[in-house]
């Protein structure tokens, strides 16, 4: 059972290694020997874990097993633990974190190569994957509190790293401004989450899952709606869902394999994998589910909107991040905790494989990110461009990559669970994705070239492109362990997971509806592939909103069409309906509140006359309310 | 006896009312001394009524004789005799402070004005051997000792802290 | 005075001894340094008799109680005082105010704190409030040709003197009321008679004087403008170990008159209003506040109201979670103020903006000063955390969830302060080359960094001592 400490540990140790080096100045200028030493040290700490559990995974026989390593504190009646929780959803999170995570690592020794802050960038990084560790390991929701504080702390000063950039964002100027807004946001969810706590721990007395589970049926209908309310909105928070989304397309701010790790693979999935631990008491409360799919949709939809609006090659990325985000909410509100999962999985090797190649490809400009400077890239960055491509297919959706498996599998369990409306709205947006992923896709490695020439991109070296072959070829294949019943009768990772979290549905669907919605997205995808390459492919410097009717002459008549019907309308939603939304309202909101608290503070100021007699003034009032109430009544 | 006990705490009540206010009130430093002394005064003959007399004798000697002299002492030697600049307007926060004090008092009175049982502590003495030096000094230095000895510190570190303060050679020692 | 006494009281005959060693010594020697030495020794062993289990009972007639309790407090009280006094040394010589009387005071104060903790008769315990809240003035003065550390200094008196004098009223009325001076005699006469108007408004005064010292609102006003203008060193005693000894002393007023106090909707009422009203006025106002020793003195304020939710709590874990965030609030708070006199006393810096570029320049200062503020805001796995999760959940379990809502509500506003510290030490570049140049860490605030972590880590022993106290306290 040692193992599982080692492994948990290991990063904490290589934090503090790199930590060492960091404040010793131990690398030079353009040191790039030392670079490795400190960069491979670092990899190892986190694949060894990875090789670990990766054993454990081969011998695993489906029981949880819980390690304590020490009594914690003593709250009240109950003790919190240190202890490690091993079943099989938190074992395969874990492989997922350690895996994607060593191979960012490995990628990051290659981008983040003469950096200053290169010791501190793989400090904060080892770091991180120990708090996400304990996150997903712990056996109780205060030790998961401490990762989750631990892993929005990391997100925090890794956003700002480079913190003396400037940053184009909604109210911000700097990338400090943006890591302040994750992380102001990130606070709202944390209350929630611990208000949640304090529920539970009022009721049962106890924090840890298992007495959690057992005892659930202590909590009548209110007291479930509320903790799985409050839980939900501590998911919002770290999950990027609607409202408290807005924070994380401007963590872009931070390096891109931040962006691939923290805010695409890892972090920013904590908040479903909570929802999926604690699924058995989700399901007693079948308004929180109800809200955590229409949300769930609702933001997938959004975000895909707005992503297609977006020119900043990043932002696409993000926002389709969000959106997928809405997909996994999606399939937890329906109940079907194993596809939220299966899709979590997935998004981990594509959407990690797009960041870390949309960053080979910001390298190889020297940061440039907007999309309307690229293009013609596929001939320069031959590997960067099929290892894009590839996971660009997973995102669409293209049949039979490991995206289709995943994204059919939510859509499919929606259906079944009869939500036609969501379903709809599902596919719609799935549409949406095929769309603007090609656009970004087309918009980078086709067409000419509209990037300085000085520049003289390049491929980027093998360090880094050696983890992208193999998060590309995760995407082509990844989605073998989860394929629909028409395929294998047995779905593996559904029944995998199925020791650890709950299952609503019984009733199957049967394989010719199940070949017919398989069909359906796989045209869906397609043809939203096919459109906006037909129409990214040709146009060239014309992608903005306003610049789309001085190319009507251009264009074929099928290009007007879909730009008309679909492209249009859309783009008109996101920029002039939802974006004003999401800057004004949602952030306006949020920034209402800091601002107002401010506002407050100083008028308390007011009050501080520093006039002594003043202060002796005040006393008394206090005193006569005080004798006042306590004597008089 | 008791007739004559209540005119005489009436007249030393009135007094000391009468010295407190003058002392705030009086803008002539060295007026406000003496109507300190006034109060102080009145305060031991309260004592005696409560047939505290050591008390009374102390309250005497230590606050009228020895703290007030000091301070007549050093209003004569700061020469604080411009009256127009202790003058201080009657401004609103004056008036409030006033009015507070008025409504602490009005409620602490309407509070006391209530019906309250009192607990009678029995005792083999009578009040007035109480209030004599004899027995203060007895309690003081048995049940009381350890209060009476750690008092010493308190003194101890008064003339610590005055010495800091008003330390004439500002060099320190290292 | 039997001499079974003076060992029973040994922590207190040992402390007053120890004085006038110390005394004397300075007044022969004349070295601060020496008497330095001689204090911190002192310090050193009183820590390390409070380590150790010892009789306990009732002292020189029931004046004293001695018990686990009073010697959790009295560690609390002694380590505070040993840290300050360490972190005193350099900041004293920059200013020009190197005294060895300065050491003695401290120790003195120390010395009334441990009275309060001791304290089973109310003489004691005023005289005890009295000898520290002198030192105090005397130590916010001390800067004597600061004309801010006089103002300050004064203030402090001021008030303070208006506070204690409603302090001493509450005594006298409750020794009317109920025709005791002994605390545990006042909680028998108060279980066998109903409490009378009298008795409660000599409470109320008496909490007057308590919640002065530990600046609740409305009494709190005082506690910004005398933590800016007293010497640093000085500001991170009377923040720490000065509160914690109201607390304490508090606690032990509370617990003998609980039978009153116990489920009576009034006192919970009027007692949750404060403590809402210190989080929220405490925390809001630091929001606004560029002085750091401002920011702290509101963030102090907001503190204390976490604490008084543990009073409120009304438990035996309620007043052990108090217990243990007095250690865990003292050990952050010196530390966080340490840090500002190390720069302040180099570069007379005290804003949050001129402490852009520090982690550059000054890697662990910056570290450590980020662990301090992380551990006030109450982020896992600092000590803060901890005691911050034990006082909540001793409120939750006494049925006042809400007040619990409002504490982690008003905590989650106080990360915006405390971080903006941390954004201007990472993420800032320095306002001039070599801005900190001179500033030297010292290693106490390296040792404070741990045992905050620690306590984060590995509270079990520590909460099971300030349980322990609890248990033993009062059942005499």
């Amino acid at each position: 059972m040692n193992v599982i400490f080692i492994s948990v540990f290991l990063p904490l140790v290589g934090f503090f290694l790199s930590s060492l080096f960091s404040l010793t100045k131990f690398i030079g200028h353009h040191e790039s020997g030392k670079e490795k030493l400190v960069g491979v040290l670092s990899t190892l700490m986190i694949a060894i874990p990875f090789g670990i559990f990766a054993t454990l995974f081969a011998s695993f026989n489906g029981e949880a097993q819980i390690a304590t390593l020490y009594d914690w504190f003593a709250a009240g009646a109950m003790s919190i633990k240190v202890s490690y929780q091993l079943d099989s959803l938190s074992l395969f999170m874990a492989m997922i974190v350690t895996g994607v995570g060593s191979l960012i690592h490995l990628y990051s020794i290659g981008y983040m190569h003469g950096d200053e802050g290169f010791a501190r960038f793989f400090a904060y990084l080892n770091l991180f994957i120990f708090a996400m560790l304990n996150l997903i390991l712990a056996d109780n929701m205060v030790l998961m509190f401490l990762g989750w504080e631990g892993v929005g702390l990391c997100s925090y000063l890794l956003i700002g790293f480079w913190y003396d950039r400037k940053f184009d964002g909604i109210g911000i100027a700097t990338t400090t401004d943006a890591a302040n807004k994750a992380f102001i946001m990130n606070r709202i969810g944390d209350f929630a989450m611990l208000a949640a706590m304090f529920l539970i721990f009022q009721k049962i007395s106890a924090l840890d899952y298992n007495s959690i589970l057992s005892q659930k049926e202590a909590f009548d209908s209110t007291h479930i709606f509320w903790i799985t309310l409050l839980i939900f909105i501590g998911c919002t928070g770290k999950s990027a869902q609607i409202p408290l989304y807005t924070w994380l397309p401007d963590a872009m701010a931070g390096p891109t394999p931040v962006s691939a790790l923290i805010h695409a693979a890892t972090m920013v999935t904590s908040g479903i994998y909570l929802t999926a631990r604690l699924s058995p008491l989700f399901i007693m409360s079948p308004d929180t589910m109800n809200l955590i799919a229409v949300v769930g949709i609702a933001t997938a939809f959004i975000a895909a909107t707005i992503g297609l609006t977006q020119n900043d090659i990043k932002k696409v990325l993000a926002y389709s991040t969000v959106s997928q985000l809405g997909y996994m909410f999606l399939a937890l509100g329906i109940g079907a905790f194993g596809s939220a999962i299966f899709h979590v999985t997935t998004h981990a090797f594509f959407k990690a494989c797009l960041f870390l190649g949309s960053g080979s490809v910001i390298h190889a400009l020297h940061e440039e990110q907007d999309i309307r400077k690229m293009g013609g890239l596929a001939k320069v960055m031959p590997q960067t461009h099929a290892t894009f491509l590839v996971a660009s297919l997973a995102l669409a959706g293209f049949p039979l990559t490991a995206g289709f498996f995943s994204k059919d599998d939510v859509l499919a369990k929606t259906f079944e669970s009869g939500n036609y409306l969501l379903w709809g709205v599902g596919l719609v947006t799935a549409f949406i994705t095929a769309f603007y992923t090609m656009r970004l896709y087309t918009l980078t490695f086709l067409g000419e070239a509209r990037y300085n020439t000085d520049k003289h991109p390049h491929e980027s070296p093998a360090l880094m492109t050696a983890p992208l072959w193999i998060l590309g070829a995760l995407s082509l294949v990844g989605g073998a362990i989860g394929l629909p019943a028409v395929i294998q009768e047995q779905n593996w990772i559904q029944s995998f997971l199925s020791s650890s979290v709950a299952s609503v549905q019984a009733h199957h669907l049967e394989h010719s509806n199940e070949w017919i919605l398989l069909g359906i997205s796989s045209i869906v995808a397609i043809l939203g592939l096919a459109a906006s390459f037909s129409i990214y492919s040709k146009k060239t410097v014309h992608v903005e909103p306003e610049g789309v009717t001085t190319v009507l002459y251009r264009k074929y008549y099928i290009d007007e069409l879909y730009d008309a019907a679909v492209v249009k309308p859309f783009q008109f939603l996101a920029s002039r309906l939802l974006a004003p939304i999401d800057n004004r309202i949602i952030d306006g909101l949020v920034n209402g509140i800091g601002s107002s608290m401010v506002g407050l503070g100083g008028a308390l100021k007011r009050w501080q006359t520093g006039v002594a007699q003043n202060y002796a003034l005040v006393i008394t009032i206090g005193l006569i309310l005080l004798v006042g109430y306590i004597a008089l009544t | 006896m008791e007739t004559v006990s209540f005119i005489l705490f009436s007249f030393l009540g009135a007094l000391v009312m009468v010295g407190s206010i003058g002392t705030v009130w009086s803008r002539n430093p060295v007026t406000s001394a003496l109507f300190l002394v006034l109060n102080f005064f009145a305060l031991g003959g309260i004592y005696l009524l409560l047939e505290a007399q050591f008390i009374a004798v102390v309250q005497v000697i230590v606050y009228a004789g020895a703290i007030m002299v000091l301070f007549l002492f050093t209003i004569m030697l700061l020469n604080l005799d411009d009256e127009q600049a202790l003058k201080e307007k009657f401004d609103l926060q004056k008036g409030f402070g006033i009015l507070l004090g008025g409504v602490l008092l009005v409620e602490v009175l309407y509070i006391l004005g209530l019906k309250i049982n009192l607990p009678q502590k029995s005792t083999t003495l009578t009040p007035v051997e109480i209030g004599e030096a004899k027995n203060i000094g007895r309690e003081l230095i048995t049940n009381f000792l350890f209060p009476f000895e750690i008092v010493s510190i308190l003194l101890l570190l008064a003339v610590v802290g005055a010495i800091v303060l008003a330390k004439k050679n500002f060099s320190p020692n290292t | 005075m039997a001499l079974h006494d003076l060992l029973l009281a040994l922590p207190i005959t040992f402390a007053t001894l120890w004085t006038i060693l110390l005394i004397v010594v300075e007044a022969t020697a004349k070295r601060a340094q020496l008497t330095f030495s001689l204090t911190s020794v002192g310090f050193l062993i009183l820590i390390t008799m409070m380590l150790f289990p010892s009789e306990q009972g009732y002292a020189f007639g029931e004046m004293l109680r001695l018990s686990p309790y009073s010697q959790f407090a009295n560690f609390v009280f002694a380590l505070s005082g040993l840290l300050v006094i360490t972190l005193s040394q350099s900041y004293l010589a920059k200013e020009n105010i190197h005294f060895g009387e300065y050491y003695i005071i401290v120790f003195i104060a120390t010395l009334g704190m441990m009275l309060m903790a001791s304290a089973a008769h109310m003489v004691v315990l005023f005289i005890g409030l009295e000898i520290m809240s002198i030192a105090l003035y005397v130590l916010a003065g001390i800067m004597r040709k600061d004309l801010r550390a006089n103002e300050a200094a004064m203030k402090y008196f001021l008030l303070g003197a208006f506070s204690s004098g409603f302090f001493l009223y509450g005594i006298s009325l409750i020794y009317g009321a109920t025709g005791e001076m002994t605390l545990f005699k006042i909680g028998i006469y108060l279980q066998e008679n109903s409490a009378t108007s009298l008795f409660w408004i000599g409470l109320s005064l008496m909490m007057v004087g308590f919640l002065f010292k530990i600046s609740a609102v409305p009494f709190h006003q005082w506690t910004p403008d005398v933590y800016e203008g007293s010497p640093t060193p000085s500001t991170a005693l009377m923040s720490t170990a000065s509160k914690a000894a109201a607390f304490t002393a508090l606690i032990t007023v509370v617990l003998n008159v609980s039978s009153q106090t116990e489920n009576n909707s009034n006192w919970i009422f009027a007692l949750s209003t404060i403590a809402v009203l210190t989080m929220v006025v405490g925390n809001i106002a630091a929001l606004s506040q560029d002085n750091l020793k401002r920011m702290l003195a509101f963030s102090s304020i907001a503190h204390a109201g976490y604490m008084l939710v543990g009073i409120v709590a009304g438990s035996d874990a309620g007043y052990s979670a108090v217990l243990y965030y007095a250690l865990v609030y003292s050990l952050m708070n010196i530390g966080a103020f340490g840090v500002i006199a190390l720069i302040e006393q180099q570069r007379e810096l005290t804003s949050a903006s001129d402490y852009a570029g520090l982690f550059k320049e000054k890697p662990l200062l910056a570290g450590v000063m980020a662990l301090f503020m992380l551990s006030l805001t109450g982020i896992p796995p600092f000590g803060g955390f901890i005691g911050k999760y034990k006082l909540f959940a001793a409120a939750v379990e006494s049925g006042l969830s809400w007040l619990a809502v409002v504490g982690v509500l008003a905590s989650a506003v106080s990360a915006y302060y405390y971080l903006r510290v941390v954004v201007f030490m990472f993420m800032r570049e320095p306002q001039a080359e070599n801005q900190f140049e001179g500033v030297v860490l010292n290693p106490t605030l390296v040792l404070i960094a741990l045992l905050v972590f620690l306590l984060g880590i590995f509270p079990t022993g520590m909460l099971r001592f300030a349980g322990e106290a609890m248990k033993f306290a009062f059942n005499m």
